[in-house]
């Protein structure tokens, strides 16, 4: 959205030809270049950007890992890997060249040797490419590797750029466990990198539709006089998911749903449909005002956590037709574990615009579908005329994925002698309307990052506020006294009773997806 | 029901004054199984014999990506019987998820003889309301134009290629769209067909310590195959506008010289090649040589820069294919106006 990001001076050649910030060169170094998001996601991204005409043809490719493997090899396990995710066919002609700006760099992330010679490598790269010393560090690998990474790229000055070029780092989520570890993991890496070379990846907002938000909100003039407390009723965001835990046991133990879902993807999705306008689009005018939304997030007193928090676990049940297991007889997981997949809350932001306007956000695994949306409730039409007996609302429902789209849900007479009115739906998909497919949400951001354009990235203070909230709800879940109870619900259902009753009890209900 | 994929028939025949009830006839037919949708009004006009099936098929291809509702228009301003028929179809095509059939429909009209001057009238009795209007002439312009016709129209696309007399022709969309106080946007599928060609010798300067070549530029050096010798002149004119060259000396024999701000003098050369519309295209500056090339699969441009000092590594970019549907979606998905164009076409007016 930044367009000007990094464009001191204008190519006057771009002119109508492009409206987005242009990606600069750069050699791009990831570290866990052998793991499952270089694999999956990474390399098919860059590839696609490449294939689209997108990526300058100046940006190179540098797997760091610790397997030992020659350039040629890494190429051969990157063309598998692409061939396997990417969403275009791959084609040779492409691959080929875009084959030879993938290198391959093998050391330990411990051994500072291995960052020097990087170092050395990249300078290489610089002058035999045209790279022109623009670096973009991806952390592709655990929190707990950051620190050795860090301090060996400084040690080697490679968080420093030269006069004119640029050194970025784009971390990927968790961004910490809990404030402290958040606030350690921040003071880590602004040992080396300052906030404004630091792009935290939130793979959200890099979907059309959590972009579509602002677009809808501020393109059209319709919503603006709607969007408050006078009209709105209540919000409610959901993201579900039928799968379980899918071999990734050993980190979602530690985390839960609470964690993984709500503390990043869900706050963000909730920081863009309750902001304020921003007076430009510049990345830090935009995140000013998501910030100010997880500060205004009325905080629990612990006691009531268990009255505004719901946190389930899914027990045996089937999905599609087809029995799986409880989340405790699932591999790698804790018989006893007293883990959330399934989290509902009830929220109220204390600004002018939202006093009174609750947000109810749930999340889970093995639910019935898979499904991310947000729904605006409207306030009912005076219960006179047509309105004495009808329950309904009109509600506005963004759909995050999949099938992309907004609906409005209004009211209409049935065609008749008689007067009966039925709800009906003003229904538009991108898949229906927009014949083009999305590109991916990490073709997206790692644009944005070569760009030099934030606004799409969380930054320090938004990432700290959201966990100085969270933090609240995981102390009452770990007091050994008094803890809110974990509550169970059977795979496939729409979660445990008591996340009905959180809005049973203020005269409301989930909305049926 | 309406029609099955792939049907380029024109559909079933309807009198004028029924369509909308036939169109909601054909789509009550069809409910549950299948999706209207109509993102603009595409009107397609052409006097050629045979348009209104070779159209149909176009618009069986465009609605693949582009939902809309196609006014297909034939006409024979000639003939000495006064007709006007019409024929309604739907286009219909699987969502990427392949669940739900997605459908445009396409009302289709051959007018002949004194009637076709009622053309407006029967094309804006037509329209899905609330949605633009896109009319692609497919033809020379008449002259005069019908000012109620360009009225209504937000976008009007053309392909200079093929007009006979750029300069005439030029005058009258310029002269439609001042008439409309600039609201048409003119699209030039000539233009369009730059787009990926633009797009790769653009990237070469991105960078800013690139920007000094433009002042050290001594030639251009572009190959056109026959018949695209106006998208080779408009290719130039880009330049020309974008970094402010003049023109100094009229075209000879396929040279003609531009002078930069500073008096410094680039020479062009146009060479006619067999290949695509736009083949090779090189730009010297005193230090560098920039090159964009079809490759030889022939949907991607080889684009490679090289020097004394700097061996040429190509990449591979996307190439602009010329195939109509083509260059139609690649027109329909940019949106926008087109200021650029105006600013090329000035710069070579002469040329042209």
């Amino acid at each position: 959205m930044n367009r000007a990001a990094d464009q001191t001076e204008v190519n006057p050649l771009r002119e109508g030809l492009s409206t987005r910030a242009v990606p600069q060169p750069c050699s791009i170094v990831i570290f866990g270049a052998t793991g499952d998001l270089t694999h999956r996601k990474l390399l098919p991204a860059l590839y696609n950007l490449a294939a689209d005409g997108e990526l300058p043809p100046a940006v190179k490719v540098i797997g760091f890992a610790r397997r030992p493997k020659s350039d040629d090899d890494f190429r051969k396990e990157m063309e598998d890997a692409v061939k396997n995710f990417s969403r275009q066919t791959v084609r040779d002609e492409i691959w080929k060249t875009f084959s030879q700006s993938i290198f391959y760099h093998q050391s330990d992330f411990a051994d500072e040797s291995g960052f020097k010679s990087l170092a050395e490598r990249l300078d290489k790269i610089d002058k035999e490419h045209g790279t022109r010393g623009n670096r973009l560090f991806y952390f592709a690998v655990a929190p707990d590797q950051f620190e050795p990474i860090l301090k060996h790229l400084k040690t080697a000055g490679l968080n420093e750029a030269k006069k004119g070029s640029w050194a970025r780092v784009i971390v990927e989520k968790p961004f910490g466990t809990d404030l402290d570890s958040a606030r350690e993991l921040n003071r880590v890496i602004s040992n080396s990198f300052s906030e404004d070379q630091t792009y935290r990846i939130d793979h959200f907002l890099g979907k059309e539709t959590a972009q579509n938000i602002l677009v809808l909100r501020f393109a059209n003039a319709i919503f603006g006089p709607l969007w408050n407390r006078h009209y709105i009723d209540h919000i409610q965001i959901t993201a579900a998911e039928t799968l379980g835990v899918e071999g990734r046991a050993g980190y979602y133990e530690t985390a839960g749903a609470l964690r993984d879902m709500v503390q990043n993807h869900l706050l963000q999705l909730l920081c863009l449909i309750a902001m304020e306008a921003p007076v430009n689009l510049d990345a830090d005018s935009i995140r000013d005002e998501k910030v100010k939304v997880v500060r205004a997030l009325r905080h629990f007193a612990q006691s009531d956590v268990g009255a505004n928090v719901v946190r389930g676990q899914y027990a045996e049940g089937a999905i599609n037709g087809k029995p799986v297991p409880a989340y405790r007889a699932e591999e790698k997981v804790d018989s006893k574990s007293m883990t959330d997949t399934f989290v509902a809350l009830h929220l109220n932001i204390d600004t002018w615009r939202w006093w009174n306007v609750p947000i109810y956000m749930r999340v889970g695994k093995r639910l019935p579908k898979s499904a991310t949306e947000i729904s605006v409730h409207f306030k009912k039409a005076p219960a006179v005329l047509f309105n004495k007996e009808l329950s309904d609302q009109n509600v506005l429902v963004i759909r995050i994925q999949p099938d992309e789209g907004i609906a409005l849900r209004m009211h209409a007479k049935v065609p008749g002698t008689s007067f009966h009115i039925e709800p009906v739906k003003m229904d538009f998909h991108y898949g229906t309307s927009f014949g083009k497919a999305s590109p991916e949400a990490y073709e997206r951001l790692l644009l944005d990052a070569m760009s030099g354009d934030a606004t799409l990235f969380a930054r320090r203070d938004e990432v700290e506020e959201a966990w100085a909230f969270i933090d609240i709800i995981e102390n009452a879940w770990s007091q050994k006294k008094d803890a809110p109870p974990l509550c169970f619900y059977p795979a496939g259902s729409w979660g445990p009773d008591e996340a009905d009753e959180l809005l049973a009890r203020d005269g409301r209900s989930w909305r049926r997806l | 029901m309406p029609a099955p994929a792939e049907n380029f028939s024109l559909g079933q025949p309807v009198e004028i004054g029924k369509i909308d009830k036939e169109l909601k006839k054909l789509w009550r037919e069809g409910e549950g199984a299948m999706t209207r949708a109509s993102l603009i009004n595409l009107a397609i006009y052409s006097e050629k014999p045979g348009s209104l099936e070779k159209n149909t098929q176009l618009i069986f291809r465009i609605t693949e990506n582009h939902a809309c509702r196609a006014l297909v228009i034939g006409v024979d301003r000639e003939s000495k019987e006064n007709r006007v028929d019409a024929w309604i179809n739907a286009h219909c095509h699987l969502t990427r998820a392949g669940s739900k059939q997605i459908c445009s429909e396409q009302i289709s009209f051959l007018l002949e003889g004194p009637c076709t001057k009622f053309l407006p009238s029967i094309v804006f009795s037509q329209l899905d309301s609330d949605l633009p209007l896109y009319l692609w002439w497919q033809d020379d312009f008449p002259d005069p134009m019908d000012p109620q016709l360009w009225a209504w129209v937000d976008r009007l696309i053309f392909d200079s290629q093929t007009w006979k007399n750029f300069s005439t022709q030029m005058r009258l969309v310029e002269t439609a769209e001042q008439e409309a106080k600039q609201r048409i946007v003119l699209c030039d599928l000539n233009w369009t067909r730059l787009d990926k060609v633009r797009y790769a010798i653009a990237q070469f300067f991105d960078h800013p310590t690139s920007h000094h070549h433009f002042s050290k530029m001594e030639s251009v050096e572009v190959h056109f195959a026959s018949g695209f010798k106006s998208t080779a002149i408009l290719l130039i004119g880009w330049l020309a506008a974008q970094l402010n060259w003049k023109t100094n000396q009229q075209e000879m024999n396929g040279s003609c010289r531009f002078l930069d701000t500073n008096k410094r003098k680039i020479d062009i050369e146009l060479r006619e090649r067999p290949g695509p519309p736009i083949g090779d295209v090189v730009l010297n500056s005193s230090e560098v040589r920039f090159c964009v090339k079809p490759a030889k699969c022939g949907d991607l441009l080889e684009i490679c820069r090289s020097s004394e000092s700097e061996s040429a590594v190509p990449q591979m970019m996307p190439a602009q294919s010329n195939d109509p549907v083509d260059l139609m979606t690649q027109e329909l998905l940019r949106g926008g106006p087109h200021r650029v164009y105006l600013r090329a076409v000035n710069a070579v007016r002469q040329l042209l």
